[in-house]
């Protein structure tokens, strides 16, 4: 430290040029997204046009307030002059106006369609992935990216453009103006102090970047307290110690004040600091501006006109940090973004896919299959034939594989050892598109959307008639439900409108996946919020309506197979057993155990064999 | 609310008169210097009367004069932000109080994630406007001033000529504010609205492909994408038009003024060079403080909303039920009785009828049922969380409202099914803010629940770190801290709300001995749903939708061949069938 103490001078040389160098391999974010400056290659050239008018007709106010000055000094002033001179500075002030405007609004449109691309392209390409990429990033992840690095992105294709070419093209036309047709030898005096704001105002900016991640570290073990407490306010309540917790807090938050005054202090030094060193130009310009003006190398209209224009260069000088801050987050930004983007789906279709419907019996043929990054055997050798028009029932504990078994053949994974085939054709020789036609799937924790009911179960059938709607509805037993709300199949759910119990829900997304009219049905545990009674009926219902065609039911609750064709009890993977309930009954311990068990449970909930 | 926001920065009056002080000479100090200089160019520069001595004064008066400006610019800025911080800073504390003490059932009813949010960035929020109000508001009105309180000094008749542009600017503020209030509620609006859309399809994404309408939600998505960007078009062209690039051409406009002032009066009689220049250097000053405010108005109006929902969480009257009368009842032998209480929470699903029973000093009462039949509100009446609509709670004869929350809190131990811990080591997690509570008592307490065998295999011991960021403990581990916690306080009254439930089988022994050192000598309510946890109890209390069904010890409610009979049934077999 006493080192760098003593070489103060060459280390601040040494951190302007690492600033310099970062920025600059931050700037590569520009090279990033060249694909887009060349698609909006017009917009972009005519934002940089003018900027360059801009910046020529801003100096030129200057230069009328320094000949009107001249002319009075002069005592040579006459009315022709000053309307001539007026009308020239207004005539430039409205056509900076007019063209700003222009340049602004071309430019942020620009920015403002990328982020509309990004957004469009990363749905479309969510659109396409299978569930693990969404397992994978989860959903806030997901939206982070799509909403703040979208933004970041947005910005540095629009403000960081524009402090780009403000520092660049605005900076260095007035130093060359001033140098060119005022004095350069005033020119390189009055910038003398302009390096050393660069220099502080990085220094600063190191200090502060540290003492902000303080900051924001305060406030988030601040978070977490509240959180903590929170999260236990039946501990703090039940021992009665809410005040001590009060104490406890004002401790934080007084580490969140005393750290954020720490940001205070280092961040209320850059605009003294910038005063400082603006006023040092200024006076720099009078004092040796004075002395030219003495000698009659300049005018005071000149010298006027020269710090106008020292005025100019304020903006550029502190566009330069401001500038490094927005692309070093787009550049982070567009990179999380393009890693999204370029995640291949890991389900790919043939070229030659089929794009007929499958249909006909099921089998299942798998050795054995695991979950990717997993090393035990979610199933293992299994053989499952199902005729087309019969029910399958698969019951087992959780975690024995019945979800696996049905996304198998939904083709949200795949392995060379998961062979499946639909009337005798491998489903992997078809669309998705096409397989996805034949099944409709509805999962134990169904997914509705903010909209009324009535579009919620047309969902894959927008088309569908009301009366289409009421008898889906009426199979599924959810009829009467939506009659009794109060704007019935018009009703709003979700965040907005009712809330619907679990069993409801289900029920719900039984009626939307009947209304597909597919001729494989999934009900993966879709049963399980829905009562005893209304569970037979359901049943009931679908048998009757759903003649000839394929049904594979996933259970907990035993009762819910019961009048399958075929039930497979599956167990670490494997088909333990398997036969109709009355088989599986008489074959079965475990199975004649959960069957006892249920009963016996179903009885309880119910109040059942009360004593008084 | 503007009342209540300033009375927070009542106790740092001093300082911000001494900040507001500090600002008007760091804006006055900056406003000097055109002028001197002006004076500068007429006095000197012009006769061409400069020696020397006249610039080195007029150089050291610069000088000193720029120092004392940014010197009390850097007290004004650093007393602003800190003025805020403090006054946030209560405004924390009187919240997490407020917190505090609100009843469970506000608790049941927010979200964790909202409350948090209240308490830390809302207030965060307010930080924000304290400091914008404070800072950008007042410095640019100040700025503003002593611009102009510059100019008279300067030339008094064309000042009052320029004072023309403070209604132009006001029109300008007033007009983009009105604007822009309602379009900025618009895009945002907008872009929340492709924010759900977004998020929603992310979610269903499974579904959405399922029922193959990956089209029709993409066009949806695009519709929502494209109106937002057509919202914020708008914002973006108002604010070209408005902002700075208005004000820009504002000051062309007096710049001109100015010049044909001075050019016309030079006509008739001489003009002072330098005061032109010094009121165009002037007249470009007012501009930058009144962009700066104008582009915080939006800030403001969000700070504004936080600062209502942080007073709106201030105002909340849902406290915890109170102790009623001036009483100091005591709990001596912990006899507690429940008479015909009737509860509900909603005032729509009664959750308990009439229930009725009392348990004798010293006594074990279980109470079991299946989920939702109303085991739990018993301990949320008697731990007086919640009020009963109906009936009497008392202990030793006393009305449970008569009670003071201390004597409350100390006598009655509540040991809940998911051990609660907080950040900190185990000493202080046992002690947990009850410095009363000796070393001694601590080690003791652990061990009477058979903790300090695994609590002496840690590291370090009772000073290991436990929380969220510490060890992980299993969860058994956890309860027998949490029981130690409950016992190192030594109250008369023990509560175990399904203490048992969900532990792992290798503490699961060490539990139960715990347990039953524990109830010695108190009276303790025991909810299980393990039965076999219970069967020792002197009452167990069968509870079905809220009423007692079925009451007895365990050998006589297996032969009453009742509800308790069948759940007993139905857990023995299940035990019977993991034992196979």
């Amino acid at each position: 430290m006493s080192f760098a103490l003593k070489n103060s001078k060459q280390n601040g040389i040494y951190f302007y040029a690492r600033f310099l160098l970062k920025g600059g391999g931050n700037l590569s974010v520009f090279k990033d997204l060249w694909w887009y400056f060349k698609l909006e290659k017009s917009n972009y050239l005519m934002g940089i046009a003018m900027f360059v008018a801009i910046c020529l007709l801003q100096a030129i106010p200057p230069y009328g307030v320094r000949m009107v000055l001249d002319t009075i000094a002069k005592n040579t002033i006459t009315t022709k002059d000053l309307t001539y001179w007026s009308l020239i500075i207004l005539a430039s002030g409205l056509l900076t106006y007019g063209l700003g405007f222009y340049r602004r609004v071309k430019l942020f449109a620009s920015a403002n369609r990328l982020s509309k691309l990004l957004r469009n392209r990363l749905y479309d390409h969510f659109t396409k992935m299978s569930p693990q990429f969404f397992h994978k990033y989860r959903t806030g992840d997901l939206m982070a990216r799509s909403t703040n690095d979208v933004q970041a992105v947005s910005l540095t294709a629009g403000e960081g453009v524009l402090t780009l070419a403000d520092s660049i093209i605005q900076g260095g036309l007035v130093i060359l103006i001033m140098a060119f047709f005022i004095d350069w030898k005033l020119t390189a005096v009055s910038l003398l102090p302009m390096p050393v704001l660069a220099l502080l105002t990085t220094k600063y900016g190191r200090l502060l970047h540290r003492r902000f991640h303080d900051a924001q570290k305060a406030f988030s073990s601040m978070n977490d307290r509240v959180q903590e407490n929170i999260s236990g306010i039946r501990v703090v309540k039940s021992f009665g110690k809410e005040e001590a917790e009060k104490k406890q807090f004002e401790q934080i938050v007084e580490n969140v004040v005393h750290k954020n005054i720490a940001v205070a202090r280092i961040n209320a030094l850059f605009d003294p600091t910038m005063m400082f060193i603006v006023m040092s130009s200024f006076f720099l310009a009078v004092a040796f501006g004075s002395t030219e003006v003495l000698h009659g190398s300049l005018s005071i209209g000149e010298l006027t006109q020269f710090i106008l224009y020292l005025g100019l260069l304020i903006w550029p000088m502190l566009a330069f940090g401001w500038l490094f801050n927005i692309v070093e987050r787009g550049r982070v930004s567009y990179h999380r973004i393009e890693n999204l983007l370029q995640t291949e789906p890991p389900i790919r279709e043939k070229p030659d896919a089929l794009i007929t419907v499958p249909s006909g019996a099921i089998h299942f043929h798998i050795p054995t299959f695991h979950y990717p990054d997993i090393e035990s055997a979610a199933l293992k050798e299994i053989d499952i034939h199902v005729e087309k028009g019969e029910t399958l029932g698969i019951v087992g504990k959780i975690g024995s594989g019945k979800t696996t078994l049905l996304r198998l053949l939904l083709r949200e994974f795949e392995s060379k050892q998961v062979n499946i085939s639909i009337g005798g054709v491998p489903i992997r020789d078809f669309k998705l598109f096409a397989l996805r036609e034949a099944i409709s799937y509805v999962s134990q924790d169904p997914i509705l959307f903010s909209a009324t009911i009535a579009e919620n179960m047309a969902l894959g059938k927008p088309e569908a008639t009301q009366d289409e709607i009421e008898s889906a509805a009426k199979v599924a037993c959810i009829h009467e439900d939506i009659l009794n709300f109060k704007d019935g199949y018009n009703t709003t759910i979700g965040e907005q409108g009712v809330t619907l119990s679990g069993g409801q829900r289900q029920r719900l997304s039984i009626a939307r996946a009947l209304l597909q009219d597919s001729e494989i049905l999934i009900l993966d545990d879709s049963l399980s919020a829905v009562d005893t009674r209304t569970e037979h009926a359901i049943l009931q219902s679908l048998r009757e309506n759903r003649k000839n065609k394929t049904t594979l039911i996933s259970a907990h609750r035993l009762s819910s197979v019961e009048k399958a064709h075929q039930i497979i009890v599956l167990e670490e993977g494997k088909v333990k057993a398997s036969g109709t309930h009355h088989e599986l009954i008489q074959q079965n311990e475990w199975y004649k155990q959960m069957v006892d068990r249920q009963q016996l449970e179903s009885l309880i909930l119910e109040g059942g064999g009360m004593s008084i | 609310m503007i009342k209540r926001l300033v009375s927070y920065l009542k106790p740092y009056q001093k300082r911000v008169w001494i900040a507001c002080v500090a600002l008007l000479v760091a804006t006055q100090a900056k406003m000097m210097i055109p002028v001197i200089v002006a004076h500068f160019i007429d006095d000197h520069l012009r006769p061409r009367d400069v020696s020397v001595k006249v610039i080195w004064l007029y150089g050291i008066a610069v000088l000193l004069i720029q120092l004392i400006a940014v010197v009390m610019q850097y007290i004004h800025l650093v007393s602003f932000q800190s003025i805020a911080q403090w006054a946030v800073k209560q405004l924390r504390i009187d919240v997490f109080g407020k917190v505090q003490y609100l009843s469970q059932s506000f608790f049941d009813r927010t979200p964790i994630g909202t409350l948090v949010s209240r308490v830390t960035n809302d207030t965060e929020n307010v930080n924000s406007l304290y400091v914008y109000v404070l800072s950008t508001y007042i410095t640019g009105i100040i700025t503003v001033i002593t611009v102009y309180i510059s100019l008279f000094m300067l030339d008094v008749q064309l000042a009052t000529w320029t004072l023309a542009l403070l209604p132009i600017i006001f029109i300008v503020i007033y007009w983009y504010r009105k604007l822009t209030a309602n379009l900025y509620r618009i895009s945002r609006s907008k872009l929340s609205e492709m924010n759900s859309k977004l998020n929603e399809s992310i979610q269903g994404m499974n579904i959405i492909q399922a029922l193959r309408q990956e089209k029709r939600f993409r066009k949806a998505f695009t519709t929502a994408n494209n109106e937002h960007y057509h919202s914020t078009m708008i914002n973006i062209k108002l604010a070209g038009l408005m902002l700075r690039p208005a004000m820009q051409l504002l000051c062309i406009f007096a710049i001109v003024i100015a010049l044909n002032y001075f050019g016309f009066t030079s006509l008739s009689t001489s003009v002072k060079i330098g005061e032109v220049f010094g009121f165009i250097n002037l007249l470009e000053r007012i501009f930058e403080p009144i962009y700066k405010m104008m582009i915080q108005l939006s800030q403001v109006q969000n700070a504004v909303a936080s600062a209502e929902r942080v007073f709106d969480l201030l105002d909340q009257t849902n406290h915890s039920p109170q102790q009623l009368g001036h009483e100091q009842p005591n709990i001596k032998s912990g006899r507690i009785q429940f008479d015909n209480v009737t509860f509900s929470y909603d005032d729509k699903n009664t959750v308990l009828k009439d229930v009725s029973f009392a348990i004798e000093p010293g006594q074990t009462v279980a109470l079991v049922g299946h989920t939702g039949s109303g085991k739990s509100s018993v301990i949320n009446l008697l731990m007086r969380f919640y009020s009963p609509n109906q009936g009497a709670i008392t202990i030793d004869s006393q009305p449970l409202v008569q009670f003071d929350e201390r004597e409350l809190r100390n006598k009655m131990g509540l040991v809940m099914q998911d051990p609660f811990l907080f950040t900190g080591d185990i000493y202080s997690n046992i002690r947990y803010h009850d410095d009363i509570i000796t070393d001694q008592q601590v080690l003791e307490a652990a061990q009477l629940v058979q903790a300090t065998p695994f609590i002496n295999k840690m590291p370090h011991q009772f000073h290991e770190l436990v929380g969220e960021r510490g060890t992980s403990f299993s969860k058994g581990q956890r309860q027998l801290i949490s029981f130690a916690r409950t016992i190192a306080k030594n109250p008369k009254i023990l509560i175990l709300d399904e203490a048992t439930a969900s532990v792992d089988t290798e503490t699961e022994e060490s539990i139960q001995v715990a347990l039953e050192k524990m109830r010695a000598g108190r009276t303790t309510i025991v909810i299980a749903h393990r039965l076999s946890t219970v069967q020792d109890a002197d009452v167990i209390l069968v509870l079905h939708r809220g009423e007692i069904v079925e009451r007895g010890n365990h050998q006589e409610l297996l032969k009453q061949q009742g509800l308790y009979h069948k759940m007993y049934c139905l857990q023995n077999h299940a035990t019977l069938h993991h034992a196979t």
